[in-house]
């Protein structure tokens, strides 16, 4: 069985890559590139997966998740500058295909027990998400 | 490392349901006020999912630009603000359901598919599309 929450945060955003010229920047991320940066309103929907406890009735606690998702995530996340404040956005351009991956490599060690993280989906926009697995 | 990234477009369309396969009552029993003679539209939107690996210089699955510039194209450019049975031709022999919408829009999709992103490319994994809020339809090629 496949649960899911759902969370948002507020974050600004440089899509830019260091191995790339301006030009190419320009050319790769159009309007997203500028270097001054913008933001988004981030909707986050994390799944896990397994089978519910036969007495509680639930596969975890969702205020556990809940204080999971907030320390892990939104605490780290929300208001923030990703480039210059999160790991590893000083190297790593922040797209919303990393900004998935991420998210899922700091909550995948926390779901324990009858849990496992099953996806990490992020929407950047109502027109754009990106889901991550933990596939290779 | 694998991601599948959603990608949402919208268009509007007019079409009735009406099989000339059933008669004038088969067809008000079956499609109802979709019937109407005249016809009546919708503000369709189409999910795009695209599954492949992260290229590790840009941090993108697919080339955005590339995929809308596709969209545009293939269909929402010949659907926007048409009559779909009598401005498309699959729905001249076909009923425009959101299935069979959904079956055309994928069709076109998958026919330029290789041409836009070449055979390694990042693989068009699902189309879904909303009639309205309440109906929505998918076909997937699920590995």
């Amino acid at each position: 069985m496949i649960i899911s929450k759902k969370v948002e945060f507020s974050a600004s955003h440089i899509c830019r890559s260091a191995q790339l010229s301006d030009a190419e920047n320009d050319f790769v991320y159009g309007a997203a590139a500028n270097p001054l940066g913008h933001g988004h309103n981030y909707v986050v929907e994390v799944a896990i997966k397994g089978q519910p406890d036969p007495v509680t009735g639930m596969i975890l606690d969702l205020k556990r998740l809940k204080e999971i998702l907030e320390d892990k995530v939104l605490g780290v996340y929300d208001h923030r500058l990703l480039n210059r404040e999160v790991e590893p956005f000083a190297t790593v351009v922040p797209t919303v295909e990393n900004i998935a991956i991420d998210i899922w490599k700091r909550l995948e060690p926390h779901i324990t027990g009858r849990a496992r993280l099953h996806s990490v989906r992020v929407h950047e926009t109502g027109e754009l998400f990106a889901e991550y697995r933990g596939e290779r | 490392m694998t991601v599948r990234l959603g990608r949402r477009y919208g268009f509007p369309a007019s079409h009735r349901l009406h099989s000339p396969a059933l008669t004038d009552a088969e067809n008000r029993a079956t499609y109802g006020k979709c019937d109407n003679p005249h016809g009546h539209g919708h503000n369709y939107e189409v999910e795009l999912t695209v599954r492949g690996p992260v290229d590790p210089v840009t941090g993108r699955v697919v080339d955005l630009k590339t995929l809308d510039g596709l969209a545009e194209r293939e269909i929402l450019a010949p659907l926007r603000y048409r009559d779909l049975n009598k401005e498309v031709p699959a729905f001249r022999s076909a009923v425009p359901t959101t299935e069979n919408l959904a079956f055309e829009v994928d069709r076109r999709l998958r026919l330029a598919w290789p041409g836009a992103f070449g055979a390694d490319g990042p693989v068009l994994e699902k189309v879904r599309i909303w009639e309205t809020e309440r109906n929505i339809c998918e076909v997937a090629d699920f590995v």
